[in-house]
């Protein structure tokens, strides 16, 4: 892989990323942030969305008439979402219960039809495949750091897993207690600002001056 | 061609439209039967969920009949499969019923919240009385408000509640400002009283549509099991 492919893919895990750097796809992300098994299946769909979606556009790129341009992405969007929400109903049901809309709202992610248009209709295929990727899992690496925080504290679980021994709870003698907060948005747009934070003071290069 | 001719773009439309529309019918007929197995999976999950049975298998604690408006068996019918039209099974008066080992029993309710359908699993005791744990969920009442039915917390306050005031059938009632009879009522959910007034609704038609088969079974039950053997022992004990 070339330096500037790797650099397509690389690019948004950090210094480019659609959600802490150009704060796009926020809605979704703090929707599906309470656990961390949804928010691995919804960063996989989103990174199978974005990657296929700027892989097709990028191929019809030189067909497709400009006038109805966004309409055509639209088409192949909203189809790969119906796909992976097909595909999430027969083989992750419950997952795809507690994702409910947020799988059908992928359409109006703002990463995914961003990529496209700014990306795909001006790169070759396998660019915009891996650019496609690149976000789509940048876009995941939040989610996942989120809802890492969201379940610890909200749940006292990783992933389904009991992280935090019950026997700690105040209802069974201990001394410690779950932050209800944390089950709820408001708490993933705090984390979401913390993150943040950390990453411009380490990257001053993105600091306003 | 010229890209942006009207011809062009009708075409190239067209095209598109007829390829993806094909795509996705094969891959929705494809998934189908795996998507329709997980539904049925989840139906039997909260038919044990309402039991509190969870993790144990279906085929094997649940024994599943149909009964009609008088509460007496049919057959030909698929218990399971009506569960996919609660209100059409309900309007033709075949009820389904899932039994389980123990004699507790768990009857579907069907209704309407504030935006669309409800459905719950109740289960009874084998008083047919007594409730034993309910299941609720919904298609889209208003999360945080009117989708607080489908929550645990919320379907707990069921737990111990009873749908007959002697031989009265009363059902449940969800009381706005807070439970005031302690039998027969559950706390309403605040914000949320159409959804609230939905449930209510929805647990006095369809356990009503119950009531011959609640009586039938409570009858035999308590008479010739419960209270015989205790009148014997206490007959007995008199004669000593």
């Amino acid at each position: 892989m070339s330096n500037k492919n790797l650099k397509y893919l690389t690019g948004p895990f950090s210094a480019n990323n659609p959600v802490i750097v150009q704060i796009l796809g926020i809605c979704s992300a703090l929707a599906v942030t309470v656990q961390l098994k949804p928010a691995i299946v919804m960063a996989l769909s989103v990174t199978a969305v974005t990657a296929f979606s700027n892989l097709v556009m990028s191929l019809l790129r030189n067909g497709v008439p400009s006038r109805i341009r966004i309409i055509v992405q639209l088409v192949v969007i909203a189809a790969l979402v119906i796909l992976v929400d097909q595909v999430l109903k027969a083989f992750v049901y419950d997952v795809s219960k507690q994702l409910s809309v947020y799988v059908g709202l992928i359409i109006t992610n703002c990463i995914v039809m961003g990529r496209v248009e700014a990306f795909a209709l001006g790169n070759g295929p396998w660019a915009s495949f891996l650019d496609g990727i690149g976000n789509g899992l940048g876009y995941g690496l939040i989610l996942v750091v989120v809802a890492f925080f969201r379940e610890l504290f909200g749940s006292g679980t990783l992933y389904g897993f009991r992280v935090i021994p019950e026997s700690w709870y105040i209802t069974e003698g201990g001394f410690y207690a779950n932050n209800g907060l944390m089950l709820f948005p408001p708490m993933a747009l705090i984390i979401v600002g913390c993150i943040i934070w950390v990453h411009r003071s380490k990257n001053k290069d993105l600091q306003e001056k | 061609m010229n890209k942006n001719s009207n011809l062009y773009i009708v075409i190239y439309s067209t095209v598109m439209v007829v390829v993806v529309a094909t795509l996705l019918a094969v891959a929705a007929l494809a998934l189908k039967s795996r998507q329709d197995a997980n539904i049925l999976n989840e139906k039997k999950q909260a038919i044990l969920a309402s039991l509190s049975l969870e993790g144990q298998n279906y085929d094997e604690v649940i024994e599943a009949y149909v009964v009609n408006e008088n509460g007496e068996k049919i057959e030909g019918q698929d218990p399971i499969q009506l569960l996919f039209d609660l209100p059409a099974a309900f309007a033709q008066n075949t009820l389904p019923v899932f039994q389980a080992e123990d004699g507790r029993i768990v009857v579907p309710v069907s209704g309407v919240g504030l935006w669309g359908p409800m459905w719950g699993y109740v289960a009874l005791e084998k008083d047919m009385n007594t409730i034993s744990g309910i299941v609720l969920d919904h298609a889209g009442e208003t999360p945080g408000l009117g989708a607080e039915v489908a929550t645990p917390k919320h379907q707990a306050m069921y737990k111990g509640k009873t749908l007959f005031e002697g031989e009265e059938f009363v059902s449940v009632t969800l009381r706005k400002g807070g439970a005031k009879d302690e039998k027969h009522e559950v706390d309403a959910i605040s914000g949320g009283t159409k959804t609230s007034d939905g449930v209510t609704d929805m647990l006095k038609k369809s356990l009503g549509a119950y009531q011959p088969l609640l009586k039938a079974a409570a009858a035999p039950c308590c008479e010739a099991c419960t209270e015989a053997t205790e009148c014997e022992t206490k007959n007995v004990e008199n004669n000593e």
